[in-house]
């Protein structure tokens, strides 16, 4: 009985030995691959922080407005051609746009 | 007779135990770590990329961030040629040629710093050279997308990533505590830019020494935009032509003259001192003991305070100070914070000059009352001046978002807050502010031009100023203010030779209202055509 105990613990063992191994070779493996994503992550992490940098510099006020000078031709805005959907004439309305008191309002605007 | 173990079985049991009770034990972890930690796994964060967290404006865009770059050293004994290696990687990475010699040859220094935070297009320069002993050390560098747009304000790091001033010098703590959550201030980029791009050009046009400006709301007390000139890049910390890293705004003091009427009058009408259609003596001059008290301009012999303030008396202003009296404007302007050093998120600021107590006589009444004889902070004033127009509660400036209300202390009366829009608005209307009034926004300001006192402290330089415009929009329902300052303007030939603040700072405050109000989605008032046609 001892023996047919001590043969089977034995035989336990040597498998215990054996998915040991395996996990831990697995384990490892895994712990390669792991570092080599981290790393890669990283890595484009990095470069999405620098694209995001560089949207940042190329989408700023200034790169913008010297854009929209040179090649839309726009100019600063006054206050009054920004002006708010009520205040504009109607379907109808007497007053054509380029009589409204918007359109002189905006020439009004102090040049300096 | 049974007899027992032998000592081998019973070696052999026990070490069985200990096996059963070590493989239970690996078991039991096993089934701690599959079934109850399993979550933990994706918990785990590697050490951040960066030293310093984002500094992003209130529409989250970027404003400052690290940036993956490469410090270069080289290992001397390791190279053939040292001097023909120094002088290449002088010519490539701009390091100093003489020092990389001197290292080079110097046989006790075995690893030489040869240049910090190359970006990688010089890298790839440095690994063409095909040089032994080169090595890349990681490291960051602060970059800020908008370049001089934010110079002054956000300030710089040192090499080491270590805030040095502005915003990056003040809020160093909170920007290396928690790398990886962004800072959110309370600067909106896109009226930041209009600010310093109207503030520059008028500098420009009145070839101003210095000029600034801020843009405040006056409930939360945030800063929406704060500019100074001139600026410096800093991208690159190299300081060009009349390049400056010091910010006026904040770390400069004015004697800011007429603006500081505002304050004169908010206290006379808190206190009852006058009414507005009181009618006051000008004449050519207010005498008080030795001192005699001139105007700018010739004035009639009689003006009401209401027309004192719109055509900026300093006769008028020097008698409504006097009935407040030394003790009651000391406490009134303590209690805006103008006699105490403002502390903000800046690492800049500057401590305000005043009289002492015991020498806070008539005289410096009224000439304070004017704003002579008193220096502060332009953005101490831009709170105090905040504090009249915003309901009477003191507000104090800050640098983070922040969508509550930040108002404080009632300072002055609600009514009284509301009797200086109305004064506020006669001065752009009928007074010397009249270029601060744009269509489609009710302005109410207060012009200021003061003399600059002569640098030995004796006296004030004639015909030298500082000019400055303190704007609320819009005055019925004031929500932010508007603060420019140009400092020794000349006039121009569009403004008739004259460089008071009516023709350099006013038109300037009106030209940055009418560009901002929309954006900053402040409702317009229709536009009446009799207005027009003025």
């Amino acid at each position: 009985m001892v023996r047919i105990l001590n043969t089977f613990c034995v035989a336990l063992m040597g498998l215990s030995i054996l998915a040991l191994y395996h996990v831990s070779e697995r384990t490892r493996i895994a712990d390669v691959e792991l570092s080599s994503v981290d790393r890669q992550i990283a890595r484009e992490e990095s470069t999405m922080s620098v694209l995001q940098t560089e949207w940042a510099h190329v989408a700023g006020p200034a790169r913008i407005h010297a854009l929209a000078e040179s090649r839309l031709g726009l100019t600063g805005a006054p206050a009054l051609q920004l002006s708010s959907f009520e205040a504009l004439p109607r379907r109808g309305d007497e007053a054509p746009l380029t009589d409204t008191p918007i359109r002189q309002a905006s020439a009004q605007v102090p040049a300096n | 007779m049974t007899q027992g173990p032998t000592i081998f079985q019973r070696r052999i049991v026990i070490g069985a135990v200990l096996c059963v009770m070590a493989f239970a034990l690996v078991g039991v972890r096993l089934i701690d770590v599959t079934l109850f930690r399993h979550g933990e796994a994706g918990a785990v964060v590697g050490p951040s990329l960066f030293a310093r967290a984002d500094i992003v404006d209130r529409n989250g865009d970027l404003l400052a961030r690290d940036l993956p770059v490469m410090d270069l050293y080289a290992r001397p004994h390791a190279l053939d040629d040292k001097d023909g290696a120094a002088r290449d990687l002088a010519r490539v990475t701009g390091a100093d040629y003489r020092r990389l010699k001197g290292a080079f040859a110097n046989a006790k220094d075995p690893y030489v710093l040869v240049a910090r935070q190359l970006t990688p297009d010089v890298q790839d320069r440095v690994m063409h050279l095909g040089l032994p002993g080169i090595e890349f050390e990681p490291n960051t560098k602060r970059y800020y997308p908008d370049g001089r747009a934010t110079a002054q304000l956000l300030g710089v790091t040192d090499p080491d990533g270590n805030g040095q001033s502005g915003l990056e010098g003040g809020l160093d703590v909170q920007l290396r505590t928690a790398p990886g959550v962004p800072v959110q201030l309370s600067i909106d980029m896109r009226v930041q830019y209009i600010l310093g791009n109207e503030v520059e050009a008028a500098r420009q046009t009145f070839h101003a020494v210095k000029a600034g400006g801020v843009v405040m709301d006056v409930n939360t007390g945030e800063i929406i935009a704060m500019v100074s000139y001139p600026d410096f890049d800093p991208n690159y910390r190299h300081m060009i032509g009349d390049d400056s890293d010091h910010n006026i705004m904040a770390a400069d003091r004015y004697e800011l003259g007429s603006v500081f009427k505002v304050l004169s009058f908010a206290l006379a009408m808190e206190d009852h001192t006058t009414t507005p259609d009181e009618v006051f003596s000008i004449g050519n001059g207010y005498r008080i003991g030795k001192f005699t008290i001139h105007e700018a301009e010739h004035m009639p012999a009689t003006y009401t305070a209401r027309e004192i303030l719109a055509h900026s008396s300093n006769i008028g202003t020097a008698q409504i100070a006097l009935r407040s009296g030394g003790v009651r404007q000391r406490a009134f302007l303590d209690s805006l914070g103008l006699l105490r050093i403002l502390h903000t998120e800046l690492s800049e600021y500057a401590r305000p000059l005043f009289p002492a107590a015991a020498h806070w006589g008539t005289i410096e009444t009224a000439t304070i009352g004017f704003g002579h004889g008193i220096s502060v902070a332009p953005l101490s004033y831009i709170a105090a001046a905040a504090t009249v127009v915003n309901g009477g509660r003191k507000v104090v400036p800050t640098f983070l978002k922040r969508d509550a209300d930040g108002r404080g202390e009632q300072i002055l009366k609600p009514q009284t807050s509301l009797a200086m829009r109305e004064l506020l608005r006669y001065v752009v209307t009928n007074g010397t502010g009249r270029k601060a009034d744009i269509p489609g926004y009710d302005v109410g300001g207060k012009t200021g031009s003061a003399e600059k006192p002569i640098p030995n402290g004796h006296g004030y330089q004639p015909h030298v100023l500082v000019t400055s415009f303190f704007a609320a929009f819009p005055i019925e329902a004031p929500r932010y203010v508007v603060f420019v300052l140009l400092d020794t303007p000349h006039g121009t030939k569009e403004t008739g030779g004259i460089a008071l603040a009516g023709s350099t700072a006013a038109p300037l405050a009106g030209r940055v209202i009418s560009r901002i109000a929309p954006i900053l989605g402040v409702p317009q008032k229709p536009v009446a055509p009799a207005h027009e046609s003025t």
